[in-house]
């Protein structure tokens, strides 16, 4: 039997609770984690069937030893990061609450997270839709030439792509949010 | 203490206040989270993220700054305007705490 699988599997920026539950199944199915590679591939190794708990934390900027220390200090493994993202586990054997397997114990830093990744994730996006892809978009519909229509065809497919994304990150965001606000 | 600081502090959250108060000692993130938890009979519980961000932040604000480093863990202690805060805190959960006991704030 292979003791590595790589698995294919797209989160987007709003998805974060889902793929940790999926993580979390992979584990209970003796497969744990052991690196991302850009975009949406996961690499997996063969373990001993475990109850381990799964957490993403999001952090634009590199983070410090301190950082890293504290969370190995509260007893979370790092697993590595992926544009920003940065996963922990811990097995739920070694927890004594609920909240201790949680990185987050108030609701006001599950929403500073969730703000920091409007910021610096989906707002850059928004920009370079409404600054790149929007006026080439528009700018290959105007001109003349045979190629022209390659262009066209490509803008309209990320556009659709874009404003799929954007709305659902946008909306599913929002609702994260409010689910926090409102626990 | 500007206008600022106050709007974001007073009130604090429970974790916040916690965190300013065993401050009062040099102390890393773990430690005050264990500390913490023996104060509150294990009720309260700060998890790593939430002491991370806590930490930063307040010290980004000069609240608490950085003391000394003692194996790779960062110990901070609460500056003159994190003092202040806290009074500010302590005194309103004074009076709340007096008037809930039907003490009135000069009782």
């Amino acid at each position: 039997m292979d003791s590595k699988k790589t698995l294919i599997r797209f989160f987007t920026i709003a998805d974060y609770e889902e793929e940790e539950i999926w993580l979390h199944n992979q584990h209970k199915n003796g497969w744990k984690l052991v690196k991302m590679i850009l975009p949406c591939f996961y690499i997996f190794e063969r373990c001993t069937p475990a109850e381990v708990i799964y957490r993403l934390d999001y952090k634009n900027n590199s983070e410090t030893s301190n950082y890293f220390q504290i969370f190995r200090d509260y007893g979370w493994e790092y697993i590595g990061h992926c544009v920003g993202w940065l996963y922990f586990r811990k097995a739920l054997s070694e927890t004594d609450s609920e909240c201790d397997g949680e990185i987050f114990s108030d609701n006001e830093s599950r929403v500073d997270m969730i703000d920091h990744v409007i910021k610096t994730r989906l707002l850059p996006i928004l920009i370079i839709f409404l600054c790149c892809i929007l006026p080439n978009f528009i700018g290959s519909i105007e001109t003349n030439s045979p190629l022209a229509i390659v262009f066209t065809v490509f803008f309209a497919i990320l556009i659709l792509i874009y404003s799929y994304l954007i709305v659902y990150c946008g909306l599913k965001l929002r609702k994260l949010k409010e689910k926090y606000r409102n626990d | 203490m500007d206008s600022r600081i106050k709007r974001i502090y007073v009130p604090m959250t429970e974790s916040g206040f916690y965190i300013l108060f065993c401050l009062r000692q040099p102390q890393h993130g773990y430690g005050i989270s264990q500390q913490v938890r023996q104060m509150t009979g294990g009720e309260l519980v700060i998890s790593a993220g939430t002491m991370y961000g806590t930490l930063s932040k307040m010290e980004k604000d000069g609240l608490i700054a950085f003391e000394r480093e003692e194996e790779k863990r960062k110990l901070y202690r609460i500056t003159e305007l994190g003092k202040e805060v806290l009074r500010l805190e302590i005194k309103r959960i004074e009076r709340m705490y007096k008037n809930s006991k039907g003490e009135g704030i000069n009782g």
